[in-house]
């Protein structure tokens, strides 16, 4: 608890709580990158389980908007950084944080383990009559790991230490 | 009224109901503005560069159409589960007004664009723009609006 309350009393993260506007803007950054981000990886797993975007190729669905969605991704781990770091001694406590942390390192081991077999090797999969099953398995972890992540975020507000 | 009552109880009853309903709130806005964003990208020309907007509207839209309901009921719930706190809110209102014009916007100038064989550059991209800044300002009015509760 010390190390949370040295963390939250960091100069601009006290004055960035305590901002009647600042926090509730970098929550609106964090909600929109989700939105439209968040909204554009559940649109590629619809593809990739063969439910939309059947006429655009994988290639195209995955790596034409692949910039953005990490430019998305680096603001919204930031802006939750921030979000976290300013109430370290209210989120250090949460175990709903702790497992909203755990799903973002499964994220990240569902990349690393899925990059080489499926997101870099889209034209061959273009090239496959079927979706091959590995990419169907990729796509469905992907959404379930994306819902657990924002409805963790979701009920992190509800967690009491009472 | 004994809508609104019936919402109520159920919502503020039980500890899950509320944050259950929220959670298909954020679930069903990520895949609505997310399928939204895809032609407004391409309308930009940032993206998906292969395919028409028309195209991507047509594969979008379902999805988008499906996301919206799920939303607006959603928030519906929310918003009969504690009326007496959101007719107070002074960001609450400005929201709706901005989601109707959006939803509007969204099913008349933005599809009528996006469908156009050959649509002048310039007004693709405004039209994207303005698609973009209205759905970002409900996200914007969502936590606002939460934030003066």
């Amino acid at each position: 608890m010390a190390i949370a309350h040295s963390i939250q009393s960091i100069g601009f993260l006290s004055d960035f709580s305590e901002s009647v506007l600042a926090y509730p803007i970098v929550m609106s950054i964090h909600l929109t990158c989700i939105a439209l981000f968040g909204g554009m990886i559940l649109m590629t797993n619809l593809r990739l389980l063969g439910l939309t975007f059947k006429s655009v190729t994988i290639t195209d669905m995955v790596t034409s908007l692949r910039l953005y969605k990490r430019v998305g991704g680096a603001v919204m781990i930031a802006t939750g950084l921030l979000l976290a770091t300013c109430e370290a001694e209210k989120y250090s406590p949460n175990p709903l944080f702790w497992t909203k942390m755990v799903i973002l390192g499964l994220i990240g081991v569902h990349g690393l383990a899925f990059r080489p077999i499926v997101y870099n090797r889209t034209e061959e999969l273009d090239k496959s009559p079927v979706i091959p099953t590995k990419v169907k398995i990729a796509a469905i972890l992907s959404l379930a790991l994306w819902t657990a992540m924002f409805t963790m975020g979701r009920l992190i507000a509800y967690w009491d230490t009472d | 009224m004994f809508l609104q009552n019936a919402v109520a109880d159920l919502l503020n009853e039980a500890d899950w109901t509320f944050a259950l309903a929220e959670c298909i709130h954020i679930g069903g806005f990520a895949v609505g503005v997310g399928s939204i964003a895809l032609v407004d990208f391409r309308l930009l020309n940032l993206g998906m560069r292969h395919e028409t907007a028309a195209r991507i509207l047509k594969y979008t839209e379902p999805w988008t159409l499906i996301a919206l309901v799920f939303v607006i009921f959603s928030g519906a719930a929310l918003f009969l589960s504690q009326t007496e706190i959101y007719l107070v809110n002074q960001i609450f209102p400005i929201k709706m007004y901005v989601l109707a014009a959006a939803l509007i916007y969204n099913f008349t100038i933005h599809r009528k664009v996006a469908t156009m064989k050959d649509p002048p550059p310039v007004l693709s991209k405004l039209v994207a723009a303005v698609s973009l800044l209205l759905w970002v300002s409900i996200v914007f009015g969502g936590i606002f609006t939460g934030f003066l509760i």
